[in-house]
C-alpha cells in the first residue's frame, strides 16, 4: 500500500450510548477530491475531526503516514485580536519557519495580502475564511480536509477556494463535506454518500 | 518542524501578545485585586491584631481570588476563538499546550502580584525588620507556580464544560490546599526570618509544583480529547 493513501477501514464512533459512526470504510489516493454528503446528523463532521486527529475513534483502523493535514472547518478558528499577518505568521511557525515569498504568495492568493494589518476581528465572515483557508495551506498538507468550505463565502471567496481546490490537486488528497454539492461542479470530485453512519453507494462523481 | 519547546514559546509568545492588546480582563484583575488590598486594610484598621500575623493569610487569600479570575483565561480564550482545533492541529503534541499556557499563566499570576503584593505591603504596613525578602520571593514564586498549574490543568479539564466559570473555583479549592497550605507557612516563615521552618514549606511547595508541572506530560492528551 502506498503511503500517501488515505484509508479508512470499518471505521466507529460511539458518543455517549449513540453510534454516530457505524462502519465507514473508503480509500483516497493522492490528487483526488473526494466529497462526503449526507443529512444532517450523519456524521460526516465526526468523520473529518476522526480524519484530523481531533477526535479519537471508537473502532476501526485510520491509515494515514502521508504527513501533514491541513483542516478548513466550518467556523474560522482564527485569533480576533491579532492582525491577518500574526495570525498566519503564528500558525506558519508553527509548522516550520515559512518563508516571507510562501507568506506572501497564499495571502495574495486568498486575496488578502492588502488586508494583512488589519485585526481578523474587523474582517468580514467570508474574509475571515479566507484566511482560515490559507492557514490551513501554510501546512503544506498533503491531506487537506474542508468542512462546509463554502459557507459564508461570497461570489469572489468561492471563486478563490475553487482555485485553491484546482492548485492543490496534484500534490494532496482533498476530502470535503458539504450540503451543497453544485459548488464542487467542475471540480472533478468524487462523491460518497454517508447516511446514518454508513458508507451508502450510489454516491456520484464528476469530471 | 520547530521543537517541542520553540513551539511552545510561539504559543507564548502569541498568547501574551493577545493578552495585552485587550487589557480589559488584566485590568479588571488588578482593579479586584486593588480592592481587596483596600478593603482589607480597611478592616484590619477597625480591629486590634497584629498585622504581621495577618499579612500571609491576607497575602494568599488576595493572591487565591486574582488567580481564579486570572488563570481560567488560558485556554477559555482559545475555546472563545474557536481556535483550539488549529491549534491542536499545529502543536501536534497536546502536553505543548500545557507548558505554553503554564508559563502564561504564570507570566500573569506574577505581573498581578507585582503590583497588589507591595500595595498590601504597604498598606497593612508589615514589620520588615526580621523578614527575608529573598525567601519572601521565593514562596511567592513558588507559591504561584503551583496556583499556575494546577489552575492551567483544571483549566484545560472544565474550559469546555458547561458551567465551567462555576466549576473551575470549586475544584480549584480542594486541589489548592496543599499549595495555600504551604505557600501561607512559608510566607509566614520569611516574615519572621526563620529560615528552618521557610525551608521546609519551601520543599513541600516545590514538590507539589514538580508534580503538577510532570503530570499533565502524562494526561493532556486525554485531557484534551474532543
Amino acid at each position: 500500500m502506498a503511503k500517501d493513501v488515505l484509508t479508512v477501514k470499518h471505521l466507529k464512533k460511539e458518543l455517549g450510548h449513540k453510534q454516530v459512526l457505524k462502519d465507514v470504510s473508503f480509500q483516497a489516493e493522492p490528487g483526488e477530491l473526494v466529497v462526503i454528503t449526507g443529512p444532517n446528523g450523519a456524521g460526516k463532521t465526526t468523520l473529518l475531526r476522526i480524519l484530523a486527529g481531533l477526535t479519537p475513534k471508537s473502532g476501526g483502523e485510520v491509515l494515514w503516514k502521508g504527513g501533514r493535514i491541513g483542516y478548513v472547518a466550518h467556523q474560522p478558528m482564527l485569533y480576533p485580536n491579532l492582525s491577518v499577518q500574526e495570525n498566519l505568521a503564528f500558525f506558519g511557525e508553527m509548522y516550520g519557519a515559512p518563508s516571507q515569498g510562501r507568506f506572501q504568495e497564499l495571502l495574495e492568493l486568498v486575496g488578502l495580502w492588502f488586508y494583512r494589518l488589519e485585526k481578523a476581528a474587523n474582517l468580514s465572515r467570508g474574509m475571515q475564511q479566507r484566511l482560515a483557508i490559507a492557514r490551513a495551506l501554510m501546512a503544506e498538507p498533503a491531506l487537506l480536509l474542508y468542512d462546509e468550505p463554502f459557507t459564508s463565502l461570497d461570489a469572489g471567496g468561492r471563486e478563490v477556494l475553487r482555485e485553491v481546490i484546482t492548485a492543490c490537486r496534484e500534490v494532496t488528497i482533498q476530502l470535503a463535506i458539504t450540503h451543497e454539492l453544485q459548488n464542487f461542479a467542475g471540480l472533478g470530485y468524487r462523491e460518497l454518500r454517508l447516511e446514518d453512519g454508513r458508507i451508502v453507494e450510489g454516491g456520484g462523481s464528476s469530471a | 518542524m520547530p521543537s517541542f519547546w520553540r513551539k511552545a514559546w510561539l504559543i507564548y509568545r502569541k498568547d501574551l501578545t493577545d493578552e495585552f492588546r485587550t487589557t480589559d480582563h488584566l485590568l479588571s484583575t488588578v482593579v479586584f485585586g486593588i480592592m481587596l488590598v483596600f478593603v482589607t486594610s480597611f478592616a484590619l484598621q477597625l480591629v486590634d491584631v497584629s498585622t504581621n500575623d495577618v499579612f500571609p493569610a491576607v497575602l494568599w487569600v488576595s493572591i487565591f481570588f486574582m488567580a481564579v479570575l486570572a488563570l481560567q483565561r488560558s485556554f477559555a480564550k482559545e475555546v472563545d476563538s474557536g481556535a483550539l482545533d488549529a491549534l491542536l492541529l499545529a502543536a501536534g503534541d497536546r502536553s505543548i499546550l500545557f507548558y505554553a499556557k503554564f508559563l502564561f499563566s504564570l507570566t500573569v499570576l506574577l505581573l498581578l502580584e507585582a503590583v497588589v503584593v507591595p500595595l498590601l505591603w504597604v498598606f497593612i504596613s508589615v514589620a520588615w525588620r526580621k523578614a527575608d525578602v529573598l525567601f519572601l520571593l521565593a514562596a511567592i514564586f513558588f507559591g504561584s507556580w503551583g496556583l499556575a498549574a494546577v489552575g492551567t490543568l483544571l483549566n484545560a479539564i472544565t474550559v469546555q464544560l458547561a458551567g465551567a466559570r462555576l466549576l473551575f473555583p470549586i475544584l480549584a479549592f480542594p486541589l489548592l490546599i496543599p499549595v495555600l497550605i504551604g505557600a501561607i507557612l512559608c510566607t509566614q516563615g520569611a516574615l519572621a526570618g526563620d529560615r528552618q521552618s521557610v525551608l521546609g514549606w519551601l520543599y513541600l511547595l516545590m514538590i507539589f509544583d514538580l508534580l503538577f508541572t510532570v503530570i499533565p506530560l502524562l494526561l493532556f492528551d486525554y485531557i484534551l480529547e474532543g
